[in-house]
């Protein structure tokens, strides 16, 4: 009651402006604009005093309703009024503001109705909300009523279709399940156009029939075609409804999307049959030449496959324009936004179905888009997409139920109404029965007698039916006020009836609901092996079956379409980053949540199979780790870096690790980092989450020492061949990649090759960006007094988490250590005596160290080196270690000892004991060599590793600051 | 030729006609003797014992990426070596087939993953399914990880392996996890 005091007072308002009746049909187009949040338009309105009549114009093209016409000159007459007079201190500016602040005001109330609703968990859970905003609806239509003696708002079909569908199929197309929507795809397709077809017609012959068994009343005017075309447009399912009150009921996944696909796909059908018993009615039943049948089932198939086409186009426009959206990150969402909608509105500008375009827009778009865009505009595009269709639909069921108080234009027949309630509910049932029964034979899992229930009585009517009704022209439909009057009845009845007694059937019946659990590692793996399994027996038999033809198209869009569509740090094996991103997210979070185990990569979808599955399980290390570990950060980098630290000690153990997993980290960092050095205020919480990590590392590092021993072997052939400059372009590949990056320290970048830079040009940005050193200056200010907190953390965690990796720790934090330092220190030729082995591992340490901050990645290229010089020397002796450091003592010694030999001694015993206390002392010598030169360093490097990560630890902290600071202290 | 009674016994047509029209089953003789010309008789009146061997199959270029092509092969052979006679090459498809009942899929599953055919999924079955899905590119850590995490969540006897109950308990479990197994043809 109390929204409805606002409404009075608009109303008030408006007859004191104007005439009464043009207010009212200026605001209602614009309390629909409002809902149509897709912000575009909002905009337009609040700007400019006449924004009524563009949607009024728009409404009567779509809707041809004779209301229209009027908005225009009242809101012209009502302007001239009050800017007439002379100058008042305050003026009263309804006029001025009228439209959005209606707007706004409706908004408002729907969404105070929704918290009201939300305060009785009691009422809510046994009253579907859209049987409860129906309510409301009328009972705020009561009091307009009543006061203004006339109805003054109405579900408008033009702003119904133009804005408060669209967001609602819009949110639905692009959040859709692809997977099981396309395993589902025929069925979905069989009852959306076969069950709608079979309902359209029945319902209306029947109907028909009735007439002429007079049943239904003389005065209901109307031939066959009227009738045919009444059951056109109140056969089809309506998707509004269908979520409002699926989504509550939380049946089976395979059974929502059957029921809500079919809502969605039957559109075309809707349409098409719409308009072609329009047309049919209004020739003349008579008039009507087989040819035009004909061309009725013409227009059906262009209506459909053209609607598809139109969403396809935008979505790969789509997905296309986010690729270069690198730099205005801002307005990622936006785009999304406009080019869905686009595609709605095109589509409906070629009167194509504007529902599939959409929803095939959404669909398609989706991967390359998740893909492409930043995790932010990720949330912010899936808030704003749900709000805005929460509103909507809220916004529709309210104006529903005032629709429903208007007495002009309501006329009642019981025989009609009773005998349509009859027949939508006996056809659609028989309808279900008979093609479950057909489509049973070609599925797997057939539909059982529960599925046919809960289908036959899931098929909601709701505000397709009443827009659509509402459009019909009263002039040629002698019958519209019955028509309408019916359907309001049918969809109250299917809105409110079944959707209040679905749950309990559901619950009676014992349907399967869904289970909220996220699929397990079993299916995961299974679901993986079988399709291997299946389209392996496909092409043996050389079938193109569904499986080959899903192959084919994963090849096609793995070699084709990601290429184009997706970003090219992205695309190389980004999406992976990308679904691992997720899986991280959400297992963080879900591990916060409820401690459980987690894994619910199955909606993602990946080109590739293989690495899809690799992924899921590298989730599962992610939550092993979470769940004995640091349950605490919920920072995606957090997650990262413990994962990485994981996969580097994998890699080590197994050289099985593939260059993949560590590029695309790194790049996807690096264009991340970005944002992170934006972010101020997580930066701290980064550093301390680092350096724990590194620190359990460091802890692990005893064992690692021994494996670095073995490697001895190797680092020495690869020193051989990079002993000088010119002989590093020689080495292979891999060594080279990471001599690209490390590159990008200021003192090794001769060392790359043209060829590297330009392949990794995009990234650079980013790694240059990241290369300094700073760091050290930071860890000797910060860390100190970051590291008693740390390290308390870390003694624990680190210990349960991540014994195995110590090897890659120490890599890290050498890193780290040396980020600042190393530069200095280690020569080109330091990277070249690095292990492939190792520089593997190191990579992928320093990938993840990127996550953390965008600055320690470069650092870590270092540290690689000195780790490798250390080894080396030790291995080989002197020579090796005077190449390297250019001319340094030191680094000749096998042991490396260096000026700083104490501290380092120390800090080796200590990094077992007390990490905090060696990786305060290891920082400061670097930072002195660095200054003074580079030949001591290396040796420093050397001879802890522990050390250096530790100092890197310390050192570490948030990329971005290290950046700046770094290059002004060197 | 198109007749079918040129090929098969009506005795034969009946025992394979588990789910498949014998349209379909003429279908997949040509394929099967497509595949080895020389080998396959187009007579099969007489049961000649033809075997296609794995080699065949297994290096056909549609297959070459397939991870579970030896393993497919060899749990659907009778020789338990990827030779496959007709009578294997159509039981195949009848296991997958729409029509199979869902336990004799499971059934089937089962026995793929079950690599040294103990009639148990064991860990070393387990990590041998994830490293042919991975391609190798999980750690041996991961690997075990994963591993024990797929033990823990459906070993209901708790005696470190799959037993095939466990197995199609998991399935029924998930009534949309054979959904996708089957082929038509």
């Amino acid at each position: 009651m109390l929204f409805v005091t606002p409404l009075l007072l608009v109303t008030a308002v408006g007859v004191a402006a104007a005439d009464l009746y043009g207010t009212e049909a200026s605001v209602r187009p614009e309390t629909a604009v409002s809902a149509a949040p897709p912000a575009t338009l909002s905009a337009s309105p609040a700007a400019s005093p006449y924004p009524p009549e563009e949607y009024a114009e728009a409404g009567i093209a779509l809707a041809r309703s004779a209301d229209a016409h009027d908005p225009v000159e009242t809101t012209d007459s009502g302007d001239a009024s009050h800017h007439g007079g002379g100058y008042k201190i305050v003026q009263w500016e309804w006029s001025y503001v009228q439209t959005p602040y209606i707007i706004a005001i409706w908004i408002l109330v729907a969404s105070v109705a929704k918290i009201l609703f939300h305060f009785s968990q009691r009422v809510t859970t046994v009253v579907p909300e859209s049987c409860l905003l129906i309510l409301l609806g009328l009972v705020l239509g009561g009091v307009v009523l009543i006061a203004s003696k006339k109805q003054l708002y109405q579900l408008e079909p033009g702003l119904f279709f133009l804005f408060l569908l669209p967001t609602i199929v819009g949110d639905a197309g692009y959040f859709m399940p692809s997977r099981l929507f396309f395993d589902n795809l025929g069925t979905i397709l069989v009852y959306a156009v076969v069950g709608t077809l079979w309902n359209a017609f029945c319902t209306g012959f029947s109907l028909y029939g009735m007439k002429l068994a007079g049943i239904i009343d003389e005065k209901v005017e109307g031939g066959m075609m009227e009738f045919l075309l009444f059951g056109a447009l109140i056969s089809a399912v309506d998707p509004v409804a269908v979520l409002a009150v699926f989504e509550e009921v939380h049946v089976n996944e395979t059974l929502f999307i059957i029921v809500f696909g079919e809502s969605l796909l039957n559109d075309a059908v809707t349409v098409v049959l719409y308009k072609v018993f329009i047309s049919f009615v209004e020739v003349g039943p008579g008039n009507v030449q087989t040819a035009d049948y004909f061309k009725g089932v013409a227009s059906f198939l262009i209506v459909n496959v053209g609607g598809t086409l139109v969403g396809l186009i935008f979505a790969v426009l789509l997905a296309f324009v986010t690729r270069f959206t690198k730099r205005v990150r801002i307005i990622e969402p936006l785009f999304i936004f406009l080019l869905v909608y686009l595609a709605y509105l095109t589509a409906e500008l070629f009167s194509l179905s504007a529902i599939l375009s959409m929803t095939f827009c959404g669909i398609g778009c989706n991967k390359y888009v998740e893909a492409n865009i930043s995790q932010k505009s990720r949330t912010t595009v899936k808030y704003t997409m749900k709000t805005l269709a929460s509103i909507a639909e809220t916004i529709i069921f309210i104006f529903l139920g005032i629709s429903a108080v208007d007495k002009s234009k309501w006329a009642w027949d019981t025989g009609l109404v009773s005998c349509t309630l009859i027949f939508i509910f006996v056809f659609r049932a028989l309808g279900v029965i008979g093609q479950t029964w057909v489509l049973n034979w070609f599925r797997l899992v057939p539909l059982d007698k529960l599925d046919q229930v809960v289908m036959s009585y899931g098929g909601l009517r709701g505000a397709v039916a009443f827009a659509l009704v509402v459009l019909l022209d009263g002039h040629k439909v002698k019958a519209k006020d019955y028509f309408v009057a019916t359907t309001i009845v049918v969809i109250f009845f299917t809105v409110m009836f079944q959707g209040l007694t679905i749950k309990p059937l559901v619950k009676w019946l014992k349907v399967p609901r869904s289970t909220n659990s996220k699929p397990t590692i079993n299916e995961e793996i299974h679901e993986r092996a079988f399709d291997h399994i299946l389209a392996a027996v496909e092409d043996i038999a050389g079938l193109n079956g569904y499986h080959h033809w899903r192959d084919k198209w994963e090849q096609f869009d793995k070699n084709y379409l990601s290429k184009l569509l997706m970003r090219k740090s992205v695309y190389h094996k980004g999406e992976l980053w990308e679904v691992y991103q997720k899986i991280n997210i959400r297992d963080a979070i879900s591990v916060i949540d409820q401690g459980g185990n987690v894994l619910s990569s199955a909606r993602l979808s990946l080109p590739s199979m293989a690495s899809r599955t690799s992924f899921s399980e590298v989730t599962n290390v992610t939550n092993y780790l979470r769940e004995n570990g640091s349950g605490v950060c919920l920072d995606l980098q957090v997650i990262d870096t413990v994962s990485g630290g994981k996969v580097e000690e994998e890699t080590e153990t197994h050289h099985l690790l593939t260059g993949n997993l560590y590029k695309p980290r790194r790049r996807y960092h690096a264009h991340y980092s970005r944002h992170f050095m934006t972010v101020g205020d997580k930066e701290r919480q980064d550093r301390e989450v680092f350096q724990r990590n590194m620190r359990s590392r460091l802890e692990s590092f005893k064992s690692t020492r021994h494996k670095a021993k073995g490697r001895h072997k190797k680092e020495r052939s690869q020193k051989k061949r990079k002993g000088s400059d010119a002989k590093e372009q020689e080495v292979n590949g891999k060594p080279r990649r990471n001599v690209s990056w490390q590159d990008t320290d200021p003192v090794t970048a001769p060392v790359d090759s043209p060829e590297e830079r330009s392949e990794e040009e995009a990234d650079k940005d980013e790694d240059v960006g990241i290369t300094f050193v700073a760091r050290k200056h930071e860890t000797l200010k910060e860390p100190l007094k970051e590291r008693p907190k740390s390290d308390m953390l870390e003694v624990y965690q680190s210990l349960a988490v991540i014994p195995p990796s110590p090897t890659c720790a120490e890599k890290h934090l050498p890193w780290k250590g040396g980020g600042g330092t190393l530069p200095v220190c280690v020569s080109m030729e330091t990277t070249k005596i690095i292990p492939i082995d190792l520089q593997q591992a190191w990579n992928q340490s320093i990938s993840s160290l990127e996550s953390l901050a965008s600055p320690p990645v470069q650092a870590e290229p270092q540290h690689p080196r000195v780790r490798a010089l250390s080894r080396a020397e030790a291995a080989r002796g002197g020579n090796s270690g005077g190449s390297d450091s250019g001319g340094s003592g030191p680094a000749q010694d096998p042991r490396f000892h260096f000026p700083n030999d104490e501290e380092n001694g120390q800090s080796l015993q200590q990094q077992e004991s007390q990490p905090l206390m060696s990786s305060m002392k290891p920082p400061a010598p670097p930072q002195v060599s660095s200054t003074q030169g580079m030949g001591r360093r290396p040796p420093t490097f050397n001879r802890n590793p522990c050390v250096y990560l530790r100092s890197l630890v310390s050192a570490s902290p948030p990329g971005s600051e290290p950046r700046s600071r770094g290059p002004t202290q060197l | 030729m198109g007749n079918k009674q040129t090929i098969f016994t009506p005795q034969q047509l009946d025992a394979y006609q588990v789910g498949h029209s014998a349209r379909r089953e003429a279908g997949l003789f040509y394929r099967y003797h497509n595949l080895a010309p020389q080998l396959v008789p187009l007579d099969y009146t007489s049961k000649p014992d033809v075997k296609l061997p794995y080699e065949l199959i297994g290096s056909m270029p549609e297959l070459k990426d397939n991870p579970f092509r030896q393993r497919i092969a060899q749990v659907f052979s009778e020789d338990g070596e990827g030779n496959m006679t007709l009578d294997d090459f159509l039981d195949m498809f009848s296991a997958l087939s729409e029509m199979a009942p869902r336990d004799l899929k499971a059934y089937y599953a089962f026995k793929i993953y079950d690599f040294n055919d103990d009639d148990y999924i064991c860990k070393s079955d387990l990590e041998k399914t994830l490293n042919k899905l991975t391609r190798n590119e999980l750690t041996e850590d991961e690997v075990r990880m994963v591993c024990e995490k797929v033990i823990d969540e459906s070993d209901l006897d708790n005696d470190g392996r799959l037993s095939l109950e466990d197995f199609q308990h998991m399935i029924v479990r998930a009534p949309d996890f054979l959904s996708t197994f089957h082929i038509r043809i």
